[in-house]
């Protein structure tokens, strides 16, 4: 059974946490009780939703941006070889450049506010929805078009019946990504240029070197992007590709 | 009157050179309803083009199509045909019975009239118990009597067939044809079955057209007086494949000269 067996990864990542905070010092390395009381502290003040609510809000829209823009320029590149070849090095140079310069630049142009920080994350991410667009329309089988327009079926139903399904598992890689890259972004951009947001609240704890308060909060917003792997992302995967599933015996 | 009248039909692709291809240079033929003729010619020949303008995927260069009198246009011409490609081409997302259905859905039909249908045609190619697997839990033989099944599913007025066994083991491919002859006394479709296989297309059809090389034109016509059901063993075939085999292969000696 995989979901065991994912039960037992994170009781094996859980329990070498607890053996290492009995090797380190609390200040190095605090064991899983203290640092989930300091999460349940934040969360009880308040405080923590507010600060978890701003990042959550400039990596979800933020993640908007870079699934837009990328849909569009890898849905281009990958029906046109004129639009390929013009585009292709403007996604290279996206993918290449360090996301903290990205960071930088918005904030020095939009000044410390959340467009800087959604403008950011929308920028870093989005070659790498580009490029898994690019590849899933590329990959899209033309055999099974042909035999649509065969049966003379409809253009609309064509591309709802006969694409767009082909698609899923790239928009999924895609949309997976992205929202890892804009997560971590965000904390990047909120640690240099942010009043509010985990980042900035990481920035602070750093500052009190309390190594506790950092795993706390980096712990939050990782349970919130599990959350979001498990209960959205996974089960709507499952049911796309019900069909795979079945056939590997 | 004449089911299908093709005449004269000539097909050529401008290359990105501006270069010209001829793929068919001139094909007549002519066909009664509930026909079974085989297109018979070598590999790359330009058979498939002439299936895709039957089906109205591609236009003809010049020539004329009429299917029950009226000319057959490109694109959505009224005419329904079913298509048997040499894959299944069916949608591994969808089940067997939802990839039969496919075609039903834009048409008049309401979704319970739809699945019944579809459960019909399902149980004619022998699928009954497969409803609900998943094209690639099914073997090549099996998927491909789905292919069948899916375009016998529209009632078509003829149906087109490219190859559809040649990527079949034999022994597959013999049982799937005993079950095409089934299926076309059962039916009463017209049907084109086009193949590069000399006895597959002997077995078959009561009439074969062999065609040349590249551009494509009728090399040679002959009928079968086989009655159906016929022995896979049945001297006539033999004498009739090889009969046929004489001008093919003369063709291919005077290609290599």
């Amino acid at each position: 059974m995989p979901t065991t067996l994912r039960t037992y990864s994170i009781l094996v990542l859980f329990a070498a946490w607890v053996a290492l905070s009995f090797v380190f010092s609390p200040q190095v390395l605090p064991g899983p009780v203290p640092v989930f009381e300091a999460i349940w502290e934040n969360m009880a003040s308040g405080e923590g939703f507010y600060h978890l609510y701003k990042t959550i809000f400039r990596v979800l829209l933020g993640l908007f941006i870079a699934m837009v823009v990328g849909s569009v320029f890898g849905v281009l590149m990958g029906l046109s070889l004129k639009a390929e070849k013009f585009l292709e090095s403007w996604v290279m140079v996206g993918l290449t450049i360090p996301a903290v310069v990205y960071a930088i630049i918005t904030l020095l142009w939009f000044g410390l506010n959340d467009s800087a920080a959604i403008i950011a994350i929308g920028v870093t991410a989005f070659p790498a929805v580009a490029i898994n667009m690019w590849q899933g329309v590329k990959d899209i089988d033309m055999q099974v078009i042909t035999m649509a327009k065969a049966f003379q079926m409809p253009r609309a139903d064509i591309i709802r019946k006969v694409v767009l399904p082909q698609t899923v598992p790239y928009v999924l890689a895609a949309t997976r990504y992205a929202l890892g890259i804009s997560w971590k972004i965000a904390t990047t951009v909120e640690l240099i240029g942010m009043s509010s947001g985990v980042g900035y609240m990481l920035n602070y704890w750093f500052g009190l070197f309390s190594m506790t308060q950092v795993l706390a909060w980096t712990l939050t917003f990782t349970i919130f992007l599990l959350g979001v792997e498990f209960l959205f992302i996974n089960p709507f995967e499952k049911r796309a590709t019900a069909w795979r599933a079945a056939v590997q015996v | 009157m004449k089911k299908i009248v093709v005449s004269n039909l000539t097909k050529h692709f401008v290359l990105t050179d501006k270069s010209r291809l001829e793929v068919i240079g001139g094909l007549s033929f002519e066909m009664e309803e509930g026909e079974f003729l085989s297109i018979l010619g070598p590999s790359g020949c330009g058979k498939s083009t002439l299936l895709s303008i039957l089906a109205g995927i591609e236009a003809a260069s010049d020539g004329e199509i009429l299917v029950s009198g009226k000319p057959l246009t490109a694109g959505d011409n009224g005419v329904r045909l079913g298509f048997v490609f040499q894959q299944p081409r069916l949608l591994n997302w969808r089940t067997i019975r939802d990839n039969i259905k496919l075609p039903l859905e834009h048409g008049t039909q309401s979704e319970e009239e739809q699945l019944n249908t579809a459960q019909r045609y399902l149980e004619l190619v022998r699928l009954k118990g497969f409803e609900n697997y998943f094209p690639l839990q099914l073997s090549g033989g099996m998927q491909q009597r789905a292919a069948i099944a899916r375009a016998l599913a529209i009632e078509p007025e003829v149906l087109l067939m490219d190859e559809p066994f040649s990527s079949l083991d034999e022994l597959t491919a013999r049982k799937m044809r005993a079950e095409l002859i089934r299926l076309w006394r059962e039916t009463g479709k017209t049907v084109i079955f086009v193949t590069h296989d000399i006895f597959e297309a002997v077995y078959l059809s009561q009439k074969l057209l062999v065609v040349t090389e590249r551009p494509a034109r009728v090399y040679d016509r002959t009928d079968v007086n086989v009655g159906y059901p016929r022995d896979y063993d049945d001297d006539r075939l033999f004498e009739t494949a090889k009969k046929v085999s004489r001008p093919f292969l003369k063709m291919e000696a005077n290609d290599a000269a």
